[in-house]
């Protein structure tokens, strides 16, 4: 286990407020306006060890029982986009979230991800690797950094964690506006801008890991969301994540004009099904 | 062996002149971005069975797919169907599933709900391998995931 304190010490620095989304870091080589990230020391490497043990690969619950026992609460004029949202997928005709293939960002790919987790340390950050939808990442800065004055808004947004206790506290600021805050694959409303989110993850059992989040979307949120989801260990090789692509499933495998290997196009029903090519066309 | 030429529906469609035109009418889209779709064009509550032939069996992420070829006997026509496993191989291969599972030629019987509009797509619920006997199923396993 490491303390705050002693993290903070590791990385020669003091921070304190990372809750709020604005650490503030009286000393240290590496805090804000620092321009180089440091060689980690043996200490550094070292200390790694004293961290929990979220080693292995972890998978996650079903997002269903994840927003069914933590619904949102939306601001009165968003229900009604929520409720048509609804409606449609009721009646088979789904807007899908992530038919687009761009990243599910967050608070996304912590909520609805439905393949294998890993949490890798290395000195100064914590990295979230995904299977789902193309091997992506979540990086973590626990090194003490804050927030960027002026950051480039993200999928991801931007990411910043300090240990408590066992537990890593994660706030994350600086998401697109058009990220989405998701109730299903079909149901879910854009963040609209300035959203904030508070991420408590810590274990609960040997193999029970929980992420707990507190998201803070003012434009489309009556109050912030509270919801949690679980995780459990797997040590099985077959958990092992797996390139996970997005969009190879647009194409089948044939040839070119030139007789090379290639991936060529299918045709898809109005939602994104695919289709043999004499029914690709919608119906009339 | 059955002879698919009929359903050579994957060869590259030339990007000019009538073949494109052709093309177009196959229904090959540009290049639109829909890999990852919810299941909700799917019928649930409708379970249907069909038996028939694996044109090809797809390992391929978001979703695994079976291109089954129906009909063909007795001088009937033959149909082309895409069974959509509601799932990666990642997460196939956690449920006891490999790119070997299927192969072209193996005759199956498959339970799919079925696109509500009626056309020729379902989302895979259970495979029955005719020759053996054996069934592979896309129910998800205690640690995993259920699938959509």
């Amino acid at each position: 286990m490491q303390s705050f304190s002693s993290m903070s010490l590791v990385s020669g620095l003091v921070c304190a407020a990372a809750l709020t989304g604005a650490s503030i870091c009286i000393a240290g080589e590496v805090g804000d306006g620092a321009t180089i990230n440091p060689p980690p020391t043996a200490q550094a490497w070292a200390d790694l060890a004293k961290l929990p043990d979220w080693s292995g690969v972890w998978f996650p619950e079903s997002w269903m029982a994840t927003t069914a026992r933590h619904p949102p609460t939306w601001k009165p004029d968003v229900v009604r986009d929520v409720e048509q949202l609804k409606a449609l997928e009721q009646a088979g005709h789904p807007k899908g979230l992530y038919v687009d293939c761009l990243p599910e960002g967050m608070p996304s790919f912590m909520i609805m991800t439905l393949a294998s987790t890993e949490f890798l340390y290395t000195p100064g950050r914590v990295t979230i690797l995904n299977e789902f939808d193309g091997n992506r990442q979540r990086r973590i800065y626990t090194d003490g950094r804050g927030h960027p004055d002026d950051p480039d808004l993200t999928f991801h947004g931007h990411s910043i964690g300090r240990w408590e206790g066992d537990t890593l506290v994660v706030d994350t600021v600086a998401i697109l506006p058009e990220t989405y805050l998701p109730i299903s694959q079909a149901v879910g409303i854009p963040n609209d801008g300035d959203s904030h989110i508070v991420e408590r993850i810590h274990l609960i059992g040997p193999d029970h890991l929980v992420d707990e989040m507190t998201i803070e979307a003012p434009h489309v949120l009556a109050a912030p969301w509270k919801v949690t989801r679980n995780f459990t260990r797997n040590r099985e090789r077959i958990h092992d994540i797996v390139e996970g692509s997005c969009r190879q499933g647009d194409f089948v495998e044939g040839k070119d004009a030139q007789g090379h290997a290639a991936f060529l196009p299918v045709g898809h029903t109005e939602d994104g099904a695919p289709l043999p090519p004499d029914q690709s066309r919608p119906n009339p | 062996m059955r002879n698919f030429n009929r359903l050579r529906a994957f060869e590259a469609p030339r990007l000019r002149g009538p073949a494109f035109a052709l093309a177009l009418a196959f229904g090959f889209a540009p290049a639109t971005s829909f890999a990852h779709h919810s299941f909700a064009m799917y019928d649930p509550a409708k379970l249907v069975t069909l038996t028939g032939t694996v044109k090809d069996f797809e390992w391929t992420n978001p979703h695994s797919r079976v291109w089954l070829i129906t009909g063909g006997l007795d001088g009937k026509p033959e149909d082309l169907w895409s069974l959509e496993l509601p799932t990666s191989p990642g997460n196939l291969t956690r449920m006891g599933w490999s790119k070997h599972s299927l192969k072209s030629g193996d005759r199956v019987a498959i339970d799919f709900n079925p696109l509500r509009d009626g056309r020729h797509g379902g989302s895979l619920k259970k495979v029955t391998l005719l020759a053996t006997g054996e069934v592979l199923t896309t129910a998800a396993p205690a640690t995993a995931q259920p699938t959509k």
